[in-house]
């Protein structure tokens, strides 16, 4: 099959970018979208241009680096589906693909389709822990875990922090981002004891961090490549509103 | 009160105002249009309803009090969130809009719509009723006066308003529910069902009084 192209090409974090048109002839239709892009790349190399830089590492869809902007979708066409796990058979030949970065303030663009992700660490950092004894090892299954939440943990920890709610959201909100987080923790015993202080923290340092605000619209959940549900962010509220006032009403006892 | 301060200015504390506030709005507009059903009934139910709230007096002028309030703080809030958002996002050109529901794309437009509306409602109905009726009756006022059903042009524009008001509660209430942190817990489903409640039947109900009035008693 053959494949045109438009990537955006931006040298660095402070210069301007615009989009390039590429094409690439006799494309095997079951490769994926990123070894197409080696392709695209390894031609580039042999002409003496720059090649396109893009982030990658597992290629297995659970690491979180890759993910850019496919005809205005993160991640691309397919749901749950990482840009690592898409194949070229998800397109039709002389197919016009635009491919952007994921933008947003909080996410300036390093080259090409590489963006700096960092502020997610930062939001981790404010609360993305449990405290644990040290010492002994503590006897396996000492911890009962009602199903119902082990389950409910076990969904919002599938996030790979890779960005496309951000990318997806009119408002570049990272919500989902940081309710999966908190649910991820909050949920089990071992993360109970941080509860208050994680989600208010996290909140924070998202607003901090130059993210817009959740409207509810629900594009984060439906581009989202590991399918986190929107229930995350109605938790994340709900533990926002009962830890705020538990905490004015201790500090004031 | 710092505490609160800081709570309620945080984007999901303004969020939380915003759903509250909006709630409440829509509870008054339930009992809103309560009264204005009484225009079917007849002139005289309905021009006693209306002298009985009078009879209310500071009772009501402390309802309209909060009224202003609510609507104030949830403009107030939607503005600010909004302002913050477009500062955080970046243009994508090729940016698809599919996966967002467009009830949820234009809440800040039909907010700003229903709030002009708002604003020209308060200064025609609310104002005649209050300070300027000249001797007419409040039936009148509605459905005959040149600021009411009197003029195809005030029929049209409400008509136009309140389907921009039930399409802004219908992402308006959902969007609560998230913010309330109802949404996945065993009230979602009750709640979904009243939800429908608010911002289709409440929004017909008030249409249905513009039609009659303004345009098929006119015809028939």
């Amino acid at each position: 099959m053959n494949i045109n192209l438009k990537i955006w090409r931006q040298k660095g974090v402070k210069e301007d970018g615009k989009l390039h048109n590429y094409r690439l002839e006799n494309v095997d239709p079951n490769i994926s979208f990123l070894e197409m892009l080696d392709i695209l790349n390894i031609n580039l190399v042999k002409e003496k241009r720059d090649p396109v830089a893009f982030d990658h590492d597992c290629r297995e869809g659970i690491c979180g680096s890759c993910g850019f902007m496919i005809n205005g979708r993160p991640h691309g066409p397919q749901r749950a589906t990482t840009v690592c796990q898409l194949h070229m058979r998800s397109f039709k030949n002389e197919d016009t693909i635009i491919l952007e970065p994921f933008r947003a303030e909080a996410f300036p663009v390093i080259k090409d389709l590489s963006v700096n992700r960092q502020v997610f660490d930062k939001i981790i950092s404010s609360g993305g822990y449990i405290s644990a004894n040290t010492g002994e090892v503590p006897e396996a299954n000492e911890t009962k875990i009602e199903k119902k939440y082990a389950d409910e943990a076990f969904l919002s920890s599938a996030c790979i922090g890779c960005g496309a709610c951000v990318a997806a959201c009119k408002n570049s909100s990272a919500m989902l981002f940081t309710s999966a987080k908190v649910s991820h923790l909050s949920l089990l015993p071992q993360g109970a004891k941080d509860k208050d202080a994680r989600v208010i923290n996290m909140v924070a340092t998202m607003d901090e961090m130059g993210f817009g605000s959740c409207t509810n619209t629900g594009a984060c959940s439906a581009e989202c490549p590991k399918e986190i549900s929107q229930e995350n962010i109605s938790r994340l509220n709900q533990d926002f509103i009962k830890s705020s006032l538990m905490g004015i009403l201790k500090r004031n006892k | 009160m710092q505490e609160l301060f800081k709570i309620l200015t945080s984007s999901v504390g303004r969020k939380i105002l915003m759903a509250i506030t909006g709630l409440s709005l829509s509870l008054f507009m339930a009992f809103h249009l309560f009264g204005n059903l009484f225009l079917f009934v007849g002139e005289a139910a309905f021009n006693s309803y209306v002298n009985k709230l009078h009879k209310l007096g500071f009772l009501i002028r402390i309802a309209e009090f909060f009224l202003v309030l609510f609507v104030m703080s949830h403009a107030y809030s939607g503005i600010l969130l909004w302002i913050k958002n477009r500062k955080a996002k970046k243009v994508v050109a090729s940016y698809s809009k599919e996966n967002t529901s467009s009830s949820a794309r234009t809440a800040a437009f039909t907010g700003s719509i229903v709030f002009i509306f708002l604003a020209t409602h308060w200064s025609t109905f609310w104002y005649k009723f209050n300070f300027d009726l000249q001797g007419m009756s409040y039936y009148y006022v509605v459905t005959e006066s040149s600021v009411g059903f009197g003029s195809p042009f005030v029929s049209f524009f409400y008509i136009i308003a309140i389907a921009l008001l039930g399409y802004h509660l219908k992402h308006g209430i959902a969007s609560a529910g998230q913010t309330l942190g109802i949404v996945g817990t065993k009230y979602e489903k009750i709640y979904n069902n009243v939800s429908s409640i608010f911002w289709f039947w409440i929004p017909l109900g008030f249409i249905s009084i513009p039609v009659w009035f303004g345009f098929i008693v006119r015809v028939i």
